[in-house]
């Protein structure tokens, strides 16, 4: 895959390509436009420039069309910070309705699909209940499975522990990491810099909607040379040391 | 002064009138919801000039009360009607239009104003992460408004619909002023014929009661099965 974006009043001159199967975290301080960065390779949110390739799909965003829109979106699959599950819908239609709605799927199939899904997830026991039931860990789960249903090339994971309680953080990175070594190609915004070290091919950070250095993890997290990344990994664990003295 | 027997005929004789009442009801309620579907699209895309219009007949409403708009319509329906017919080349004498029609646009019509706001504050409250999330999925424009949106708006504006269906039923009690015949104008007869007024207006207050009552149950009742859970 590769992107690249100009001329935005968020994003200013992105360029990044990623292999298939390839495992991206960006890191970086908040509004920095990570989020609008994997908003605009969606077109959730519209870039002014640029362009993207995405397997055999090559799309210019400046005149995109909307049968285009829906093929870019069809093959990825986006979870949320916020998790945006389907209210008026149980958790396993929630993971089947864009099967049969989208792919065309039917009943049955999305069905035993998305139940296989939810297995993944580890949300069996949760199938036919509704989202208000469920804590923001499961709800988390929950969207996961509904984008990896669709058996998208790309999944993007914005903030996807930023909303949840800290001990519900562990049961979501976990099935992320699930899926990053599935060999999934994965592009992952977070806050959480060990889970990124950990599991990541490659980690971007990014500031004032620049990206400023892409490297190895052992790179950014080690042995940087960059001023501005130390500075925010410095600042960014020191937080952390004071954290855990309270 | 106050005589039970006559109370209970009279019961019976303005609770035959109920069904006729509700079926007007509702058909001011679908129409007035349709019209004010339109009225809201207007103004959600702010159509020009249509956008104006919605602007001077919301402001005309505003001020007017609903007995005057209904004489008004009484006696200008017609006419604009036999107007409109005679241009498309339709021979038909329009001043046979039944004032139940002009009672049923009448109230529509004013209602419709009402549903309009309902239904714009219902599309609102759908929260739009769920929205994205269907685009996300690759869901087209439709189908996130069919499956996503409007089972949720439906569901917010229930409440709402069930008194918008109170003020039909309470507004059809103006008929009686363009001789449309409903529980209250049955009161009123029934009352006339034998001097009872208190125990007429008594029952028919009971009935219009009653079938408040009711509705607001059957909506609650509505409401707890399909609430977003």
């Amino acid at each position: 895959m590769h992107i690249s974006f100009d001329k935005n009043e968020v994003l200013k001159g992105i360029d990044l390509s990623v292999k298939k199967g390839e495992v991206v975290s960006f890191i970086g301080p908040s509004g920095t436009g990570k989020t609008t960065l994997l908003k605009c390779i969606n077109y959730l949110q519209k870039p002014n420039e640029g362009e993207i390739q995405l397997g055999d799909l090559n799309l210019d965003y400046k005149n995109i069309k909307k049968q285009d829109i829906l093929r870019l979106r069809r093959k990825t699959a986006m979870v949320f910070q916020m998790f945006n599950i389907f209210k008026h819908k149980t958790v396993i239609q929630n993971v089947m309705d864009a099967q049969i709605a989208v792919q065309k799927k039917s009943k049955d199939e999305a069905y035993e699909n998305s139940y296989r899904q939810l297995e993944k997830v580890g949300l069996i026991d949760k199938i036919d209940e509704y989202p208000s039931s469920l804590s923001g860990g499961q709800l988390q789960r929950v969207g996961i499975a509904r984008g990896l249903a669709l058996e998208p090339e790309l999944i993007l994971f914005d903030e996807p522990t930023s909303a949840l309680d800290p001990e519900l953080v562990e049961e979501v990175l976990r099935v992320i990491e699930e899926v990053a070594k599935s060999g999934m190609t994965t592009l992952l915004v977070t806050h959480e810099m060990d889970f990124a070290r950990s599991i990541s091919d490659k980690v971007v950070f990014m500031e004032n909607g620049h990206i400023v250095e892409v490297g190895s993890p052992e790179q950014i997290f080690v042995g940087s040379e960059n001023v501005r990344t130390r500075q925010f990994l410095k600042k960014f664990y020191s937080n952390q040391e004071l954290q855990k003295m309270h | 002064m106050f005589d039970l027997k006559a109370s209970y005929d009279m019961f019976l004789g303005i609770l035959g009138l109920l069904p006729k009442t509700l079926l007007l009801a509702v058909t001011i309620l679908i129409l007035s919801t349709l019209l004010g579907i339109v009225i809201a699209i207007i103004q959600q895309y702010k159509i020009p000039v249509l956008i104006q219009l919605i602007g001077l007949f919301k402001l005309f409403l505003r001020g007017t009360p609903m007995v005057v708009f209904l004489y008004l319509m009484y006696y200008a329906l017609p006419a604009m009607g036999q107007l409109i017919i005679s241009l498309l080349g339709i021979n038909y004498n329009m001043n046979n239009m039944s004032p139940v029609i002009i009672l049923i646009v009448t109230v529509s019509l004013t209602l419709s104003a009402f549903q309009s706001e309902i239904i714009r504050g219902a599309f609102l409250a759908v929260d739009y992460g769920q929205i994205e999330a269907a685009h996300s999925l690759g869901y087209s424009f439709y189908q996130t408004f069919t499956r996503i949106i409007v089972p949720q708006a439906f569901v917010h504006a229930v409440p709402d619909f069930a008194n918008s269906f109170t003020v039909a039923i309470k507004a059809t009690s103006l008929g009686f002023l363009i001789t449309v015949i409903d529980i209250f104008a049955k009161a009123k007869i029934m009352a006339a014929q034998n001097f009872r007024f208190v125990e007429a207006f008594l029952m028919v207050a009971l009935i219009y009661w009653g079938a408040g009552i009711l509705i607001t149950k059957i909506a609650d009742r509505y409401e707890n099965d399909v609430r977003i859970k």
